[in-house]
């Protein structure tokens, strides 16, 4: 609750060289529209629910089994605590790397923002589909906040290392999770039928969520996360916490 | 699976005529093939039957699973035994009483590897059903003269609801009690008391997504588990102390958690001020 105050006090008490939002803008205009332009394929505008004709909602609904429910329902709890940690991280990492580098604090907003929407999200589907939270739910709110803070310290180049580790592991994690998803829809389809409407949202949504980790990490290069030191170790170390913090999550 | 398992027993039914009949009978059989199979038959049974199933992915397009996963011969015993429980008790006479009720032969208790304590998971898992589609069908906590708003209100609405439920076999409930705290009983009584109440929080309405998820399902589980004890010695009309007592249980934990909450603030509160007074004299924290 304290962090963002203190955030924001900061924000209005230094004297910002541009007001807030074009800068915004500005900073982010190159890399986002490329990644846009990137990943939006043909196929992924066919699966978005505007785009069906009407007379597909007499098809029936494709039955998930029991092996695909326990998917979704451990997919589900990893993705809220993967954002629930990211959001942690950047709340930890943002007073240390603005302080040093003001010129960071639009994109260390945005971020943050980005990450609190996936949250939101997750948070919303766990409730509505009466997922499990994973029980190391305080665990994980310590060790991501004393990652992000002791990456934080360490400069912004161990920072943007942390973010790339962390959104490479994501990146890769949400990928398979739409592959999933994806093979479901293939199978559907060749029985004849179709899924249903919320996991047809969830995969434009799973996309989306993908490709903004993705832009983050694109971010994290652009602002030297190569030249932290020692690069190696602290990537594999982050990279490895973030795989094991996935195998744990899934199952308890 | 009742037909394989009764066919070979059909013959025996007589007892006096067991060793005379049913002893060649089956030696002409291969023994190595038959017996093992009836093994592995009664084996995948009671693997076959758990009542406790883990809770997954729900959603309005895929229907919930039923709340226990008994067969159709198994459900069909053990619904007609649950109308000997009042006067015979959780006991395998009720389910003996229950199998003759519908036709089956005494022998197909057998059906029911785990006995009684069958007779009591399944009265469980079928009221927790019961209540379900009490609030889902019935429309329990709408009724337009209670004004239930908070969680709180409405988790107590529940448990009582489900506590009335017990009424007709209250007095036969603390044998049942005894049974379940059996240690081989434990984890399946457990599982089905966090399965009841996951389903009253999910009833309520509770939405936490959090580390609350988990303490609030213990509390709900240790005030229901109590509030039967109590309820056991309960002789008011109506159940009138045992719902004073949930009350006053809801509203002790309620009171615990806002306490916590309230600890867990403050010490937020001195951390980042720490924080915050160590960045101001520079330190690169």
């Amino acid at each position: 609750m304290m962090k963002p105050l203190l955030v924001l006090r900061r924000c209005s008490s230094l004297p910002c060289p541009r007001p807030a939002a074009p800068l915004l803008l500005d900073f982010l205009a190159p890399s986002a529209l490329r990644h846009r332009q990137y990943h939006t394929t043909p196929s992924y505008q066919s699966t978005s629910p505007a785009a069906q004709p009407t007379s597909e909602g007499s098809k029936p609904k494709y039955v998930l089994n029991k092996q695909q429910r326990e998917f979704l329902d451990s997919a589900l709890r990893v993705n809220q605590a993967g954002e629930l940690a990211a959001t942690l991280i950047y709340t930890a990492q943002t007073p240390q790397v603005v302080r040093s580098h003001p010129h960071l604090r639009p994109l260390m907003k945005h971020m943050y923002d980005q990450e609190k929407g996936h949250l939101t999200t997750f948070n919303h589907m766990i409730a509505k589909h009466r997922v499990r939270p994973t029980a190391m739910y305080p665990v994980w709110e310590v060790a991501a906040t004393f990652l992000g803070w002791s990456t934080g310290v360490m400069g912004r180049e161990a920072a943007m290392a942390c973010t790339e580790a962390v959104e490479t592991e994501i990146g890769s994690h949400y990928n398979d999770q739409v592959r999933e998803i994806l093979s479901w829809e293939a199978d559907a389809k060749s029985r004849g039928e179709e899924l249903d409407d919320e996991l047809k949202e969830m995969l434009p949504t799973f996309r989306r969520i993908r490709d903004e980790e993705l832009e983050h990490l694109d971010h994290a290069v652009e602002n030297d996360s190569k030249e932290a030191q020692p690069y190696d170790p602290l990537v594999n170390v982050i990279r490895l916490g973030c795989r094991a913090a996935i195998k744990i999550s899934e199952r308890v | 699976m009742a037909r394989p398992l009764l066919r070979p027993l059909r013959s025996c039914r007589n007892p006096l005529v067991y060793p005379l009949f049913c002893a060649p009978r089956i030696s002409l059989i291969p023994a190595t093939s038959a017996i093992p199979n009836q093994h592995n038959q009664l084996r995948r049974l009671s693997r076959d039957l758990p009542s406790h199933h883990r809770r997954l992915y729900h959603s309005q397009h895929h229907p919930d699973p039923p709340p226990h996963e008994y067969t159709n011969s198994q459900t069909t015993i053990l619904t007609a035994a649950l109308k000997h429980v009042p006067t015979h008790g959780f006991t395998r006479a009720a389910l003996t009483l229950g199998a003759r009720d519908t036709g089956f032969l005494d022998v197909s208790i057998q059906l029911l590897p785990r006995g009684e304590f069958d007779l009591i998971l399944f009265w469980l898992a079928s009221r927790r059903g019961l209540l379900r589609a009490a609030v889902e069908q019935n429309g329990l906590l709408k009724s337009p003269d209670s004004n239930l708003v908070s969680v709180e209100e409405k988790t107590i609405k529940l448990i009582m609801e489900r506590l009335r439920m017990n009424t007709e076999i209250n007095h036969q409930w603390q044998d049942a009690l005894a049974l379940m705290s059996l240690p081989s009983h434990i984890p399946l009584s457990l599982s089905e008391l966090h399965a009841l109440s996951s389903d009253i929080l999910h009833l309520a309405g509770d939405a936490s997504v959090d580390a609350s998820w988990y303490t609030k399902r213990l509390s709900v589980s240790a005030i229901y588990a109590s509030a039967e004890v109590v309820m056991t010695r309960d002789s008011s009309p109506d159940l009138a102390a045992t719902e004073a007592f949930v009350t006053r249980r809801i509203e002790d934990s309620k009171a615990i958690g806002d306490k916590l909450t309230g600890v867990k603030q403050c010490l937020g509160f001195m951390g980042s001020t720490a924080v915050g007074l160590g960045r101001s004299w520079g330190l690169k924290i």
